[in-house]
């Protein structure tokens, strides 16, 4: 995955196939602003998040303003506007989570990664966020990391994802 | 229409009503907060929350709820009290409570629901909103602490004026209002923002800490710039115009306003205004009596030949004595140029036998097809393009921009431009005539002379034009092909100093192209014709033309030849605003005497003779027309400074000293006389202007005939360079570069280049750039857009020093080199 042009020494934000290919799309829908969350995701994948280069690009690729780039990718908060680690770690902090013992999955998890919310580990693996609702009550305490959600989450469990997504990585 | 019962009293509304609306039919008030009369329904704060008997179980927002048959609404309830009394509990949690040093206490509606909700503590807590206030723009200060997140200055920004600063960014507690990266503001200043702000997050920075709404005088009046003719509400304190009151009550223009309009007002104040008259002693021009200075007038106009030039900020009123003058003193008189508006004029009078608007500018909001000849469409008459801006936003409207720069109109959504080479609009205008005639789509019932305009058009096919001028053929056909499918159609055409090239010619493209595509015909809308100055419509329909006298270009010419022994100039700056500089000032040069009538001590005045000090439009009474023919009414907020007259008062000493049988008691009484003159105005009485105003002729003008006339258009100027010039979107005329809020803005001249030959030239927007043609020179600094095609200069015409009217003559283009440095 080609992230900084050899040419320019400039980061790459999307190749340029891709981009052509949200172009099309864009021409042929007739709001495209539907295609924002996908092009942003498509951004961040590539890129690891999306700087304000990032939203210039998605809004001439799809004929908007930068501002409506802007709002989507700030509510959003899977949209990462600032460099994280490489795997984010969405913990739900809403209300199921929190009375099946989310704030004590919460405590643990900062011990373990040896950060706080916000933050990212010295190693640049883990990036720890609290995230509204999941949708996963019924399997509360859950989390989020990339496009997979953990339930019923325990010490031992929470243990087990970090090492194996430690371990994919390297 | 609906039937509903609101509090128990019965109302019928129209089915689009919400519930908010049929309360107000029915004379009930529901609080509101995030609501507007001219925005879509948002329904962001729950203030206007109400119980409707079939949707028992919760509380309806009735401003977003449509109402439907047999509602029963109740507004009011212990229950409804009590949640609405909650919304401004959790609106207070984070608010600032700034009231004490925020301009807008006094007529807030947070301030006032608080008091009418009785919320005198609360029951939640929470942290206040600490962000850093947005003052990187000169004129309005964003204070996001005090933003209550209704949306309206957003929803204005994008529904009506069409640009989008703002949105809403973050989630829960951290959204706020942004612009985009959250940089500042940066846009075009109308200030709608900060007058839809119900709160005190946006504010005008010129009026900061001036005065509290209560202790200002408000006087509605008309807008002295352009002839788009908006209401201004003048808020007066200490005899100067403090700010200009947000008013969406009177008028045609729904309470929005242009940068020129809403912060353009400051001139009337200024310490240099003239404030005596002034006569030339041995060289110097001295105070003198306005005796002293009128006699000098009155015998050279008795006793010379005389030409009069006039602008067109004058009332109808100060043109109708004007008119007297000429007539008495056998004076030559002229307005504007002279070449502006007279093509225009020949051109309608030859083809529809009218010279106006034939509707009004309501009509266009609901119009399907739009096509503006020329973007600076927007720049010249902003608060109509608005108008434009919500017919395509919100209506859908088909939108045609027929121009040789992009701008803000072809922005609109699906907006289709025909970009041409400068100068060549007429060309295009032939060839949508003639694809209309050969696709057989042509409406040409009661229309005379077809057969004739049919061959004439031999040189305008479109696959022809298309060559000559850049303008695909398929766009000509579609355009061809939407204009006559047009059920109400509406076709712009400014006219004005900057845009004198062709202005016969391009009218009666435009007439042609009216009367084929059937939109002249229609019952509304149809063809607009807009003038550059706040009466210029109303100087046409006076007859401030030169009749068997000097049009204004024949009195330069006899000027400089030494054959005018007086040429009076009142309300302009030929030096600045008349192309061609050097005929100008040949004929100041070569008049016996030169008075000069303005506000100001501008380059021309500078030369006269006698000076005399003259009133501005908020010192007035009066009538302007407006470019939809709507006569409204000037009112006076402030007095004159020092001896400063105004031109009613001028023009009647004038009459007395030249004579004249007749006097006047005041602008009633003129009105009547003019009216009685004047056929369209008859039967108009003074007293009767309402707040909207009173359109001559109707809301629609009929034309009297349908006659086509072949016009021809130009040939390509062929040069690497070419300069047009015209109206930039901050100014308007010359005047406003005296007024602070505009020059904020944009203070000085500028050459505007598109990126292409910006980068080829190695030029970067403040470099310097030097335009030569014609042996002249002129040397500004650049601005580098994207607005302009390759090839293609700008130089806007508002700004006096620059020599751009040694350049521009009065073509639609001119080849020019133009080098860095
Ligand atoms: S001043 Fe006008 S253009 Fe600027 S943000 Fe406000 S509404 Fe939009
Ligand atoms: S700035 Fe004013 S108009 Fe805009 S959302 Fe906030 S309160 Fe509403
Ligand atoms: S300059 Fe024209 S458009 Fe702007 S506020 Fe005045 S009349 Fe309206
Ligand atoms: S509250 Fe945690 S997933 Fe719903
Ligand atoms: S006024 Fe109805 S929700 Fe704001």
């Amino acid at each position: 995955m080609e992230t900084v042009n050899q040419t320019t020494g400039k980061d790459v934000l999307l190749p340029d196939d891709t981009i052509e290919a949200f172009r099309a799309k864009a021409a042929d829908t007739p709001h495209p602003r539907e295609l924002i969350v996908d092009l942003l995701r498509a951004i961040q994948d590539h890129h690891g998040w999306v700087p304000d280069a990032g939203i210039e690009l998605a809004a001439q690729t799809l004929g908007l303003s930068p501002l409506q780039l802007e709002e989507i990718a700030t509510f959003y908060d899977k949209i990462y506007r600032q460099p994280v680690g490489r795997k984010v770690i969405h913990l739900c902090d809403s209300i199921c989570c929190w009375t099946t013992g989310g704030e004590q999955v919460a405590e643990l998890l900062r011990d373990k990664l040896g950060i706080g919310f916000g933050e990212t580990t010295p190693d640049g693996v883990f990036t720890l966020l609290p995230t509204c609702c999941l949708g996963a009550c019924g399997d509360a305490p859950a989390m989020m990391i990339g496009l997979t959600t953990y339930g019923r989450l325990t010490a031992e469990k929470i243990d087990t994802i970090l090492r194996e997504i430690r371990q994919q990585i390297d | 229409m609906v039937n509903l019962t609101i509090d128990g009293k019965q109302v019928t509304v129209s089915k689009t009503a919400t519930i908010y609306e049929a309360a107000k039919e029915a004379g009930v008030d529901i609080p509101v907060l995030c609501y507007a009369k001219k925005l879509l329904p948002f329904g962001a704060c729950r203030v206007c929350l109400v119980e409707v008997e079939q949707m028992k179980g919760r509380l309806i927002p009735a401003c977003t709820t449509p109402a439907t048959e047999g509602m029963v609404v109740t507004t009011n309830s212990d229950e409804i009290a009590k949640v609405r009394k909650t919304v401004m509990e959790f609106l207070l949690v984070n608010h600032v409570l700034d009231c004490p040093v925020c301009d807008k206490g006094g007529e807030c509606d947070l301030q006032d629901l608080t008091y009418d909700f009785e919320v005198n503590s609360n029951r939640f807590e929470g942290v206040k909103f600490d962000l850093p206030t947005d003052e990187v723009n000169p004129l309005i200060e964003r204070n996001m602490n005090r933003c209550v997140l209704c949306g309206r200055c957003v929803r204005v920004c994008d529904e009506i004026v069409a640009y989008g600063s703002y949105s809403f960014i973050n989630r829960g507690f951290e959204t706020k209002i942004a612009t985009a990266f959250d940089r500042g503001l940066s846009c075009e200043f109308c200030g709608q923002c900060l007058s839809m702000c119900p709160v005190g997050a946006l504010l005008p920075r010129p009026f900061k800490f001036k005065a509290r709404p209560w202790q200002l005088k408000e006087v509605d009046s008309v807008c002295g710039y352009c002839g788009n003719g908006c209401t201004v509400t003048l808020g007066c304190k200490d005899n100067q115009v403090q700010t200009i009151r947000f008013n969406d009550k009177i008028g045609v223009n729904d309470g929005n306003l242009c940068v020129r309009g809403r912060f353009g007002y400051s001139y009337v104040n200024r310490d240099d205004r003239l404030t005596t008259p002034l006569v030339r002693k041995d060289g110097q021009l001295v105070e003198a009596s306005w005796d002293e200075a009128l006699d000098a007038v009155s015998s050279a106009l008795k006793d010379g030949k005389a030409g009069i030039l006039s602008g067109a900020r004058l009332t109808n009123e100060e043109l109708f004595l004007l008119k007297n003058v000429a007539k008495t003193a056998s004076a030559s008189l002229d307005h504007s140029g002279g070449e502006c508006y007279k093509g225009v004029t020949e051109g309608l009078q030859e083809t529809l036998g009218l010279a106006s608007s034939t509707g009004t500018f309501p009509q266009v909001e609901d119009a399907d097809v739009i096509l503006s000849i020329r973007s600076d469409f927007y720049e010249t008459h902003p608060v109509f393009g608005m108008v434009v801006n919500q017919a395509v936003k919100r209506n859908g409207a088909k939108f045609l921009v027929l121009s040789d720069k992009t701008g803000k109109f072809n922005k609109l959504p699906d907006a289709q431009t025909l970009l041409t080479k400068p100068g060549l609009e007429v060309n295009v205008l032939n060839a949508i005539c003639a694809a209309l005639l050969e696709s057989g789509q042509a409406k040409t019932d009661g229309v005379s002379g077809v057969d004739e305009f049919k061959s004439a058009l031999a040189d305008y096919a479109p696959a022809k034009v298309s060559a000559q001028t850049g303008v695909p053929v398929e766009a000509i056909t579609a355009a061809a092909e939407q204009l006559a499918g047009a059920k109400k159609g509406a076709i712009l055409l400014a006219y004005g100093l900057p845009y004198t090239a062709q202005s016969k010619e391009l009218a009666i493209a435009a007439a042609n192209l009216a009367i084929l595509s059937g939109l002249a015909a229609q019952d509304e809308a149809g063809l607009y014709i807009c003038g550059e100055k706040a009466n210029s419509q109303g100087a046409i329909d006076l007859g401030i033309l030169p009749g068997d006298g000097l049009g204004a270009q024949e009195q330069l010419a006899a000027a400089a030849k030494g054959d005018l022994d007086l040429l009076y100039v009142i309300g302009e700056d030929p030096m600045t605003s008349y192309p061609d500089g050097a005929k100008v000032e040949a004929a100041i040069n070569g008049a016996k005497m030169v008075v000069v009538q303005d506000l100001f001590l501008t380059p021309t005045a500078e030369q006269a003779d006698v000076v005399l000090p003259a009133a501005s439009f908020a010192e007035k009474d009066g009538t302007f027309t407006n470019a939809e023919r709507r006569i409204q009414r000037v009112r006076p907020g402030i007095t004159s400074p020092g001896e400063a007259k105004s031109d009613f008062e001028i023009f009647t000493s004038l009459l007395g000293r030249l004579g004249a049988q007749v006097s006047y008691t005041g602008p009633q009484a003129v009105f009547a006389a003019l009216a009685a003159e004047n056929g369209e105005y008859a039967g108009i009485d003074f007293d009767a202007i309402g707040p909207q105003g009173v359109v001559w002729g109707g809301d629609k003008l009929a034309p009297k005939q349908q006659v086509l006339v072949s016009v021809s258009g130009l040939q390509p100027v062929e040069a690497r360079f070419q300069l047009v010039t015209g109206s930039a979107l901050y100014h308007s005329g010359t005047t406003s570069t005296r007024a602070k809020g505009p020059r904020a803005v944009i203070d000085e001249a500028y050459v505007e280049l598109g990126r292409e030959d910006a980068a080829e030239l190695g030029v970067a927007t403040d470099d310097q750039v030097t335009v030569k043609a014609n042996g002249n020179t002129v040397k500004l600094k650049a601005k580098v857009d994207n607005r302009l095609p390759k090839g293609v200069v700008f130089v806007p015409n508002h700004f006096a020093g620059t020599g751009l009217n040694k350049i521009y003559q009065g073509a639609a283009s001119v080849a020019v080199e133009v080098t860095k440095g």
